[in-house]
C-alpha cells in the first residue's frame, strides 16, 4: 500500500527521517518495499523570477529570459513561450533535472547558451497544459524548490501489508503502528457533523435480510450537493496514494477509505427506487451491471445491495451503473457497512473482480469503525460539495458487536518467547496498540482487543504482538534443550546421493528439469496415443503454457531438450543425467504414484581432450555406464536383450535391461525420428532405468571370502562363429556348466577378417582356472579345458580357430 | 701388505672414476674388486702367509680397505642413479594429463546437500513427501482455509479440486507430525511449484523445510538454531536479523535477513540498497496446526522454517539469473 508521509503526518507526530520510519515499520512487521519522492521529476526544478526579456539575436520566435533563481547570479534562459514576460514567476528546470521529455542540460540554442529551461505544466508532468510556461502566483518566492513552493513536496512509502493486517490498509492504521513503535499516540480525525436537514428516518430506511453476509449497515443522506472537481487538497491527497480523482463526492469516499480503512459507497439517492436500501442474498443466476459497465452473473449467496425494486450494488465489492454518482446528482446516500470477509472473498474470486473495497473487506474491517467513517465522509462532503446533512443516521446492526477478550499468562508467554517481561511491561506494550489490559491475577492479564484487530483472538496472537513491539532483536538467542539423538538416514536417499556421485565420477553432469512436459512430448518420443505401455500423463488444470501442460512420465523429453540446447550452443561433447521423480497416474486415490527414474544422454567424443580422443560415444559406452551402475549396486544377474524396446530407441543399436529377469530399463541409440522431432543435430545415446526397481534389487552387504592361496591358470579359447551368434551365448553356456575349477571367463577379443570368411567372426574367450586347495597342474587344466571345448563345439555351430 | 692394500685402493679409485655410465662396466669393476674371487678377497687369502706379529695389523688394514671400497662403490652407485633419474625426467612435462572424466552435481543439489548436512549435524533427520499433494496438506492443515486471503500469497497449479502441485515443502510438516509423536526434528528438501514465471520466478523451484517440536522449545531457540545455520552456511561473521512477518501456520512468524553478501551491508543492486537479503521464513508452529495432527498445544511448542534453495545457491555462487538453473547449459554446469 502506498503511504504519503505528508498525509501520515496528519495523524501522528514523527520527527524521524523517512528512512528511519521505514526501518521501524519493517522491523515491526510492515515491510517497507520502497521509498520514493512523490514527484521525482521535480528534483532540480526551482521557482525563478523573470527579470528581463531580450530578443534572441538569431531567431524571431525565441526570447532570452534573464531570470533570478535565488542568489545574486542571473541566468540567461532561451525560451519560446509567448507568455514569458518580465516580472513573472515560473518553474525553472536546472541542468540535471530529469523531466519526462529527457534530462535538461546546459546547451546552446541557435547560438545562445541557455542555463536551464522554463517549463509548462505539461513539461513537468503535472497536467496536459502546454499553452505556455507555467506562470506562478506573483508572490511566489524565487529560488526555492518548486514542490515546496506548491506544497506538494511529499515522500511515498510502499508498504507490504501481510494478509493478517487488514487494519493497516489505511493511513490511520499505519499511523497507529508508527505511534506504537515510537511510544506516542495516533490522532484520529475529528468529525463533527452539522446536521441541518430533516430526520434521516423520514427520508429513507435500511433493511438487512442477510445478517450473516452483512452484520452492520449504516447510512446518512446529504441533500443538495453540487458535483464538481475536488478541491486541490483533496485531489492531491488521493492522487498521492495512487487513486484517480473523479469528482468531489467519490473522492471523499476514497479519501475516507484510505484514511480510516473503511470502504464507503455513495449512491445517487434519487436513483434509488423507493429511496430505500435492502441487503439480501443474490439468487442463483441473477445478473447485475457493475460501475465498470460489465454485466456479471452473480453466484448464489452474493451479498446484494438493493433499492425498493432491484439490485444497485454488489455489497463490499462494487457499485452499480444504475445508481452511480453523476454530474447531475443532487442528493447522496452514503453507505458505511461491515461485510463478512469470507463472503466477500468468495464473491470477488468468483467474479474475478478485485477492488480496493473487496481487498479490505476480505481482510476484515472494523465493524466498530463504521460510524466514524460515515460521519467523517458526511462532514467532508458538506465541506467540498455543499448541501445539507439529514439529521441522525441509520445504523442497522442486528446482532450486538462482539468484544474480543483474550487472557494472557505472563509466565507461559515468557517461556514461549524466551524472554522475561513483567506483567506490567506487557501491559504497557499492549496498551500502545490500543488494547485495554487488566491484571486479573498475578500471572494473568485480561486483554480487550480493539475491533480493528480482528486477527487477535488467542494468547499466542498477543505473544506475537509482544515479540514484535519489544523487538525480535531483543529476544536472546538460546540453544534448545533436546535429547541427543542421531538423525536417521533413509537408504533410498543415501543410495540416490551415492549414485549421483558415481555418475559424476564417470564424467556425467547432473541436470534438473521441470516436472512438467509438453502435452505432445510423448508423441515426439514416437509413442502412439493410447499405447498401453505408457499411461496418459496427469494434466495440470491451469498450466502456464502447453509446453508445461502435463506431469512428466519420462525424464527423456527434458534430457533431449537439454541435448538440443547444448548442441545448438556448441557444447557438443557431453554426458548428462537426471535422477528424479516421474509421475504416474494411479487408479485409486487422488494423488500420483511418484517414482524415481534415472536417465542419461551421451553425445560426441568419448574423451573430451582432443589429444587423447579415441572416437565417439557408442552403444558399448552407454551399456558400460549401465553395467557400472549395476556393479555399484552389487547387482549381478544383469542381462541385455534386444526385445521390448520403447519406440524412442533405434532397434539396431539398443537393448532392454533385465535384472533377475525383471525389466528395469533400456539403453541405446536414440531413434532417428526422435532425433529429428527434438531437432538434434547429432546422434545421441541414452539410457533410462527404474531407479526404484534397482534400489529394491540391489545386492546385500557383501560377506568377506578368503583370498585365493593358489595361483590361477589361464587358458584361451578362440571360436569362429556366425556373425549373428551373440558372443554372450557360449559364455553363458560355459558358465551354466558350473565347472568347479573354472573361476572366471571373459571375452578378450572379437574380430572379423577375410581369412575367417564372409559372415563369420572370431571370438576369443579367456578362461581362468583355479582350485582353492592346491596348485593345479597343466594336465589337470588341459583335461577340463578340452572337455569344455568339446561341449561348446557340440552345442553351437562354431569351429576352433 | 700395506703397499698392496694401498695399490688396490688407488687402482679401484682410478677404475671407478674412469668408468663411463655403463652399468655392465660398473658391475665388472665391482666384481673385480669386491667379488668373492676379487682382488680384495685375494689379499684376504694372503693373510695366512703373513707372520703372526704382522697379521693383526694387516687384518685391520684389509678390513678398513674393504669398508672404504664398499663406500666408494655405493657412492658411485648413488651418483649413477641420480644421473639415471635425471635422464628419465627428460620427457616433456607440459604434455596435458590424461584425466579421468569428471562431471559435477547441479548447483541446486550441491546447495541442498550442504543445507541438509548442516541440519543433520544438529540432529534433524532428512524426510521427503509427495509433490502432487492434497489441498488438505498443502493448505487446510496449515491453517490456510479455502476463501482465506492467505491463499493469494501463492499462485497454485491445480490437478483437480482437491489436488495441487505443492506450493511449498510445508505439507511435509503435517505429514511428519501425523506419523510421529513429539519430539520431532526433521529437514525436508524438495521441488515446489507456483504459477508464476518471470525474471525472478520459475514455475518450479526448490525449498528446504525444517521443523523442530517438543516440550519447552521457545522463540529464542528458533533464533539459536537458525543463527547457527546462517553462520555455518555463510560464515560466522555474517550479520543477520529476525524481522516480524506473517505465515498462516506460524505465530509469531519471522523472516530472516542476512547482511548482503555482495556489498557487506552497504547497499547495492542485489539487496535493493537495503544492505539486507531475505533468505528464509520461519516461526513458532501455530497452535491450529497442532490441532490437525493431534498434538496438545499446551504441552508442545516448536518452530518451523523454510527457504528457497535457488535463492541460497544464487547468493553462494553469485549467480544473477534464476533461469540459468533450468537451462542446463554445460558451460554453466561446469562452473560448480
Ligand atoms: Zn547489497
Amino acid at each position: 500500500m502506498l503511504i504519503s508521509l505528508n498525509w501520515l503526518s496528519d495523524y501522528v507526530d514523527c520527527p524521524l527521517s523517512p528512512e528511519r520510519i521505514a526501518e521501524g515499520l519493517t522491523m515491526g512487521g510492515l515491510e517497507v518495499e520502497s521509498i520514493s519522492l512523490r514527484h521525482p521529476q521535480l528534483k532540480n526544478v526551482v521557482t525563478a523570477r523573470i527579470e528581463a526579456v531580450e530578443p534572441h539575436p538569431n531567431a524571431d520566435r525565441l526570447k532570452i529570459c534573464v531570470v533570478s533563481a535565488g542568489g545574486l547570479e542571473l541566468r540567461r534562459i532561451v525560451c519560446g513561450a509567448p507568455n514569458a514576460r518580465a516580472g513573472a514567476v515560473a518553474p525553472l528546470a536546472l541542468p540535471g533535472a530529469e523531466l519526462s521529455g529527457g534530462i535538461v542540460r546546459e546547451a546552446k540554442v541557435r547560438g545562445e547558451l541557455s542555463k536551464g529551461m522554463l517549463c509548462s505544466q505539461k513539461e513537468l508532468g503535472l497536467s496536459e497544459d502546454h499553452s505556455g510556461i507555467w506562470i506562478l502566483p506573483e508572490d511566489t518566492p524565487a529560488g526555492i524548490p518548486l514542490d515546496e513552493a506548491l506544497g506538494i513536496k511529499d515522500v511515498l512509502m510502499d508498504v507490504g501489508i501481510t494478509p493478517n493486517r487488514g487494519d493497516c490498509l489505511s493511513l490511520i492504521g499505519i499511523a497507529r503502528e508508527v505511534a506504537a513503535l515510537y511510544k506516542t499516540l495516533a490522532r484520529y480525525p475529528a468529525s463533527t457533523v452539522e446536521e441541518t436537514g430533516p430526520p434521516v428516518d423520514s427520508l429513507t430506511s435500511v433493511t438487512i435480510d442477510d445478517p450473516k453476509g452483512c452484520p452492520r449497515y449504516a447510512a446518512r443522506v446529504i441533500r443538495g450537493v453540487k458535483i464538481g472537481p475536488s478541491p486541490d487538497w483533496l485531489k492531491n491527497r488521493v492522487e498521492a496514494v495512487g487513486v484517480r480523482s473523479i469528482n468531489n463526492i467519490v473522492d471523499v469516499t476514497n479519501f475516507v477509505m484510505m484514511e480510516l480503512g473503511q470502504p464507503l459507497h455513495a449512491f445517487d439517492f434519487n436513483r434509488l427506487r423507493e429511496r430505500r436500501i435492502v441487503v439480501r442474498k443474490a439468487e442463483a443466476g441473477e445478473r447485475f451491471t457493475t460501475l465498470d459497465s460489465v454485466e456479471r452473473e452473480l453466484g448464489e449467496g452474493t451479498v446484494l445491495i438493493c433499492d425498493g425494486v432491484g439490485s444497485v450494488a454488489i455489497g463490499g465489492v462494487m457499485g452499480g451503473l444504475n445508481s452511480e454518482i453523476g454530474p447531475d446528482t443532487c442528493d447522496v446516500l452514503i453507505e458505511s457497512a461491515y461485510f463478512d470477509p469470507v463472503s466477500i472473498r468468495r464473491t470477488s474470486r468468483r467474479l474475478g473482480l478485485k477492488t480496493e473495497a473487496s481487498y479490505r473487506f476480505e481482510r476484515g474491517t472494523d465493524p466498530g469503525g463504521v460510524l466514524r467513517a460515515l460521519d467523517r465522509a458526511a462532514a467532508l462532503m458538506l465541506e467540498v460539495a455543499g448541501g445539507e446533512i439529514a439529521s441522525g443516521k441509520i445504523d442497522v446492526c442486528p446482532n450486538p458487536l462482539k468484544v474480543s477478550e483474550v487472557d494472557l499468562r505472563v509466565d507461559r508467554v515468557n517461556r514461549f518467547l524466551g524472554i522475561s517481561l513483567s506483567g506490567d511491561e506487557m501491559k504497557e506494550i499492549l496498551e500502545r496498540i490500543e488494547m485495554r489490559v487488566e491484571k486479573c491475577e498475578p500471572d494473568r492479564l485480561r486483554v480487550t482487543v480493539p475491533g480493528f484487530r480482528s486477527d487477535i483472538t488467542r494468547e499466542v496472537d498477543l505473544a506475537e504482538e509482544l515479540a514484535r513491539l519489544s523487538g525480535y532483536d531483543g529476544i536472546p538467542v538460546t540453544s534448545p534443550l533436546a535429547a541427543v539423538h542421531a538423525a536417521d538416514s533413509d537408504p533410498h536417499q543415501t543410495v540416490r546421493a551415492e549414485l549421483k556421485n558415481l555418475l559424476v565420477g564417470a564424467g556425467f553432469f547432473e541436470v534438473i528439469n521441470y516436472s512438467f512436459i509438453s502435452s505432445g512430448a510423448l508423441r515426439m518420443l514416437r509413442y502412439s496415443e493410447g499405447d498401453p505401455a505408457v499411461p496418459a500423463p496427469i494434466r495440470v488444470r491451469n498450466p502456464l503454457s502447453d509446453e508445461q501442460a502435463v506431469m512428466r512420465t519420462s525424464l527423456l523429453p527434458g534430457l533431449l531438450n537439454n541435448a538440443r540446447y547444448n548442441i545448438d550452443h556448441r557444447n557438443e561433447n557431453f554426458k548428462i543425467f537426471e535422477l528424479s521423480k516421474v509421475f504416474l497416474p494411479r487408479k485409486e486415490g487422488l494423488q500420483a504414484e511418484e517414482v524415481h527414474h534415472l536417465a542419461g544422454i551421451m553425445a560426441g567424443k568419448r574423451v573430451e581432450l582432443a589429444l587423447y580422443s579415441d572416437g565417439d560415444v557408442d552403444y558399448a559406452e552407454t551399456k558400460g555406464v549401465v553395467e557400472h551402475i549395476c556393479a555399484f549396486l552389487r547387482i549381478d544377474d544383469l542381462r541385455f536383450r534386444a526385445d521390448s524396446l520403447p519406440p524412442w530407441l533405434d532397434p539396431s543399436a539398443s537393448a532392454s535391461v533385465y535384472v533377475k529377469g525383471e525389466r528395469v530399463g533400456e539403453l541405446g541409440r536414440v531413434h532417428s525420428e526422435v532425433q529429428e522431432a527434438f531437432d538434434l543435430k547429432r546422434t545421441v545415446f541414452a539410457f533410462r532405468l527404474d531407479f526404484d526397481s534397482l534400489f529394491a534389487l540391489r545386492g546385500p552387504v557383501p560377506v568377506y571370502r578368503g583370498l585365493p592361496k593358489f595361483p590361477p591358470v589361464p587358458r584361451d579359447l578362440a571360436l569362429i562363429a556366425d556373425e549373428s551368434l551373440p558372443v554372450e551365448q557360449p559364455l553363458d553356456f560355459i558358465r551354466s556348466l558350473k565347472e568347479p575349477l573354472l573361476e572366471s571367463i571373459e571375452i578378450f577379443d572379437i574380430f572379423k577378417s577375410e581369412q575367417i570368411g564372409e559372415g563369420k567372426k572370431s571370438i576369443g574367450y579367456r578362461l581362468t582356472y583355479r582350485a582353492s586347495d592346491r596348485s593345479l597342474t597343466d594336465e589337470e587344466v588341459n583335461t577340463v579345458h578340452s572337455q569344455l571345448i568339446g561341449k561348446v563345439t557340440a552345442r553351437f555351430a562354431v569351429s576352433l580357430r | 701388505m700395506k703397499k698392496a692394500v694401498e695399490n688396490l685402493l688407488e687402482t679401484a679409485c682410478r677404475v671407478l672414476s674412469g668408468l663411463q655410465d655403463d652399468p655392465k662396466a660398473f658391475e665388472l669393476a665391482r666384481v673385480r674388486f669386491l667379488g668373492r674371487k676379487g682382488e680384495l678377497a685375494q689379499l684376504f687369502k694372503e693373510l695366512g702367509k703373513v707372520s703372526e706379529q704382522e697379521r693383526r695389523e694387516a687384518g685391520r688394514l684389509l678390513n678398513e680397505a674393504k669398508s672404504r671400497l664398499e663406500t666408494l662403490f655405493s657412492e658411485a652407485l648413488d651418483k649413477r642413479r641420480e644421473l639415471d633419474a635425471a635422464r628419465r625426467e627428460s620427457i616433456d612435462v607440459s604434455v596435458p594429463g590424461r584425466r579421468p572424466p569428471a562431471g559435477r552435481l547441479h548447483p541446486i543439489t550441491q546447495t541442498a546437500t550442504e543445507i541438509c548436512r548442516i541440519f543433520n549435524w544438529l540432529g534433524f533427520e532428512t524426510v521427503e513427501g509427495p509433490e502432487i499433494e492434497l489441498d488438505y496438506y498443502n493448505f487446510e492443515a496449515l491453517n490456510i482455509p479455502k476463501d482465506h486471503p492467505a491463499r493469494d500469497m501463492q499462485d497454485t497449479f491445480y490437478i483437480s479440486e482437491d489436488v495441487v502441485l505443492r506450493t511449498h515443502t510445508s505439507p511435509i510438516q503435517v505429514r511428519t507430525m501425523e506419523k510421529r509423536k513429539p519430539p520431532v526434528r526433521v529437514i525436508a528438501p524438495g521441488r515446489t511449484y507456483r504459477r508464476d514465471s518471470d525474471v525472478t520466478h520459475t514455475p518450479m523451484f526448490h525449498q528446504v523445510e525444517g521443523l523442530m517440536v517438543g516440550k519447552g522449545i521457545s522463540f529464542g531457540d528458533l533464533k539459536g538454531i537458525l543463527t547457527t545455520f546462517v553462520h555455518q552456511m555463510f560464515g560466522p561473521s555474517v550479520g543477520l536479523r529476525f524481522r516480524p512477518s506473517f505465515f498462516p501456520f506460524t505465530e509469531p512468524s519471522a523472516e530472516v535477513d542476512i547482511e548482503c553478501v555482495m556489498c557487506r551491508g552497504k547497499g547495492c543492486r542485489v539487496c535493493k540498497g537495503t544492505g539486507w537479503l531475505e533468505i528464509l521464513g520461519s516461526g513458532m508452529v501455530d497452535p491450529e496446526v497442532y490441532k490437525y495432527v493431534g498434538y496438545d498445544p499446551e504441552e508442545i511448542t516448536g518452530f518451523a522454517f523454510g527457504m528457497g534453495i535457488e535463492r541460497i545457491a544464487m547468493l553462494k555462487f553469485g549467480i544473477d539469473d534464476l533461469r540459468l538453473f533450468f537451462e542446463n547449459d554445460l558451460r554453466f554446469l561446469k562452473q560448480f
